[in-house]
């Protein structure tokens, strides 16, 4: 099987284990290709695809058109802070007007759950979800399982926590389904404020305490604390997290074995991160960074040649 | 006009002819004569049919009908046409119009716009002005207009106090106060069932304490004024718990429940789909079982559609942006009939769609007996047929239902010297 089982990369959750396999075995092979002096491939000549931002983004938008042009793809981008949504249109009639330029493949960040679950109901193109409100982002849960595995060999049997912000956090859930998917075992770790009620059903450990979650782990997926998705304040202040549930190089000193810290960025250093932790031998946050390119080209490669 | 029904079974808890096949002849808005069989003239319009059943005409006690304000959802005169080919031959329409029906001359104006109509139209009016939960209408005037209860509907009374001076001040009226129990600081802009789906889906749920806290504090007011008060769309197993233990403590409450909340679950909401977007969201089938327990067990007393139309342009959109509300009332029948014949009797249901609100709203029952007013539903409980979106009358389309099949049909409906047969 050379194909994905799906039409659009919706969310891991519509993933088979096969599926992310297969993409991993493809980032294999771009990952060569972008570390190579030419570093271009005309796997997408004739291939355009747009990139709708109507959320604010720096480096899933920079990786996805890096990614797009490492392809050979025309590429053109669209954020809603030039676009026409605030003037009322709506998402459908902004996507449409879009297509009716012949577009193949819509690459979509929007910030609400489900938004490209909806778009591929009612459009004929492909749309990869960069990032839907509080439910998934998928490439980046892509990207932290290849660095796990590019890291261990494998991601099968291995105890990944993901520490901060689970209940607004559209990372954890991907990388929860991914991980799961994959044979990991998965832990979460932050303030009760911050964890779904029913937590339960995504199968996954609870770890109230730091330095057990972190005594149990091999790897430690941190998340950036996002205040501002907040209605009411679920935590009293930042400080009071970073004492709790921050991680600094005396918490990892005092570990009796090395664990491998992830994060998706961007950082708070000082917050969930030192910067002794962040750029110390235990992070792998850059390659983080480099593998979302291969992955990114990977999914928009696969779902270009899958036929209808 | 002189028309006879043939053949049909009377399913009227309150009538002495409950449960028997009778004739009924109907003449110039009475029940002019029941007996096995009677001898007509040639004036007479004879309806006929296999498994005839008449009832009181059923009653929905919430539906929306947009006039005025957003007559693009639906008109009244639609309304009228939707309620009608669903069997219905009385609603209760709630105030969400624009402008609100907050004051006497816009329960003059719906009642007396629909008054020829075969369906009866009974405003309710608002609770506080604009719904804003700040200060209570005025309800005596409203009341001498002929509005029979109060509600901010979906907009559920915050303010403790507010509640407590709203019960209080028709105390002493026979005319109900009604809320939809959901405190908005636990809702927190949910937009789903708080639960294992939402979990799954990252939308914002809507936790069931939300619904459940507010229904505690609406039942300590209720004791606390010795008055009454109706609990709206309640959806969860403790709610209905928390009604039962009222009503065996004798506080004068009563409740109703939704078409879909019987038996539709968040489960519906796995892919997004936004025609199953409601306020009270879809629970779990727990909710589900417990809400038949209390139909059956007679904790809750009546069964609504809660019918809200809403165009595609507000529920062809994002999940979050999307309107909540079903439309309901032409497919409401055959969906309680269909989901509840095996747990409650046929009289038992028709209870809760016709005989219970009126009880509760201090409208007489129009017994199916000689002599009384004739506000009759005929239907045939055992037909089976797919509910398309050309039986909708509404002006919106957003039914969920629309493919389904269903069991139960209203065939036709009288009142107010007016026969329509479906």
């Amino acid at each position: 099987m050379n194909s994905l089982s799906v039409d659009h990369m919706l969310g891991i959750k519509y993933l088979t284990k096969k599926d992310i396999d297969l993409i991993f075995q493809t980032a294999d092979n771009f990952k060569k290709i972008i570390n190579q002096p030419i570093k271009k491939v005309p796997s997408l000549r004739d291939v355009t695809i747009a990139n709708l931002f109507f959320e604010n983004s720096t480096r899933t938008k920079l990786s996805f058109e890096l990614a797009e042009k490492r392809l050979s793809a025309d590429v053109i981008n669209f954020s809603s802070a030039s676009s026409s949504v605030k003037k009322g249109e709506t998402l459908l009639d902004t996507v449409n007007n879009i297509l009716a330029m012949k577009v193949d493949i819509i690459v979509m960040r929007h910030p609400n759950p489900g938004a490209s679950v909806f778009l591929s109901r009612n459009i004929s193109a492909k749309i990869v979800n960069a990032g839907d409100g509080t439910h998934e982002h998928p490439t980046q849960a892509l990207l932290d399982s290849f660095s796990i595995r590019e890291k261990y060999g494998q991601v099968a049997g291995k105890k990944i926590v993901i520490i901060g912000d689970i209940l607004h956090s559209r990372v954890a859930l991907s990388n929860i389904y991914c991980l799961k998917k994959l044979g990991a075992e998965v832990g979460v770790c932050g303030p009760s404020t911050l964890m779904p009620k029913y937590l339960d059903s995504l199968g996954v450990n609870h770890f109230s305490s730091l330095n057990n979650a972190l005594k149990w782990c091999d790897v430690a997926n941190v998340l950036r604390i996002q205040l501002e998705r907040q209605d009411v304040q679920l935590l009293p202040s930042l400080r009071e997290y970073s004492n709790v549930f921050g991680i600094n190089k005396k918490v990892l000193d005092n570990l009796d074995k090395k664990i491998t810290i992830m994060h998706p960025g961007p950082i708070n250093r000082g917050v969930e991160l030192t910067s002794d932790v962040a750029d110390s031998e235990h992070s792998i946050i850059l390659n983080q960074v480099e593998n979302g390119v291969a992955i990114r080209m990977a999914v928009l490669y696969l779902l270009s040649i899958k036929k209808n | 006009m002189k028309i006879l029904v043939k053949n049909a079974k009377i399913v009227d808890s309150l009538s002495k002819h409950n449960n028997k096949t009778y004739d009924i002849l109907i003449n110039n808005n009475k029940i002019e004569k029941i007996a096995k069989t009677i001898a007509i003239d040639s004036n007479t319009k004879i309806f006929k049919g296999e498994n005839l059943h008449i009832s009181q005409g059923w009653f929905d006690m919430h539906v929306n009908f947009g006039q005025p304000g957003y007559e693009q959802k639906e008109t009244l005169k639609n309304g009228v046409k939707s309620a009608s080919f669903g069997g219905f031959t009385e609603v209760m329409l709630m105030p969400n119009t624009k402008p609100q029906l907050d004051n006497s001359t816009m329960i003059e104006y719906i009642i007396n716009y629909t008054k020829d109509d075969i369906v009866n139209v009974y405003p309710a009016g608002n609770l506080t002005k604009l719904q804003e939960g700040k200060n209570i209408v005025e309800m005596h005037d409203m009341i001498n207009s002929g509005c029979l209860a109060f509600t901010d509907d979906k907009k559920s009374v915050q303010n403790n106090e507010l509640m407590k001076i709203a019960q209080l001040y028709i105390k002493d009226t026979n005319k109900l106060i009604m809320n939809f129990p959901n405190d908005l600081s636990l809702q927190n802009h949910g937009v789903m069932n708080e639960g294992e789906i939402s979990t799954q889906l990252g939308l914002k749920g809507i936790p069931s304490l939300a619904e459940e806290m507010m229904l505690d504090r609406d039942i300590n007011i209720c004791d606390y004024t010795n008055s009454k008060i109706h609990f709206s769309y309640l959806s969860t197993k403790k709610s209905i718990e928390k009604v039962k233990l009222a009503k065996s403590q004798n506080l004068d409450v009563s409740c109703d429940v939704t078409v879909h909340n019987i038996f539709l679950t968040e489960k519906e909401l796995n892919n997004f789909d936004s025609r199953f977007k409601v306020l009270p969201p879809l629970r779990t089938s727990d909710d589900n079982k417990a809400i038949v327990e209390g139909l059956i067990d007679g904790t809750i007393d009546v069964i609504t559609s809660d019918h809200s139309p809403q165009e595609n342009e507000n529920k062809k959109i994002e999940f979050d942006n999307a309107e909540f509300g079903v439309i309901g009332l032409e497919s409401a029948f055959g969906l309680i009939n269909k989901n509840l014949e095996n747990h409650l009797s046929l009289e038992e249901i028709i209870n809760k769609i016709s005989i219970n609100p009126r009880i509760r709203l201090g409208i007489t029952p129009p017994v199916i007996e000689e002599g009384n007013f004739a506000n009759i539903t005929i239907f045939d409980p055992s037909i089976e047929w797919d509910f398309e979106e050309s039986d909708i009358k509404s002006k919106s389309k957003n039914s969920p239902f629309i493919g389904n099949k269903l069991k139960g049909k209203a065939l036709a409906i009288y009142n107010n010297n007016l026969f329509l047969e479906l």
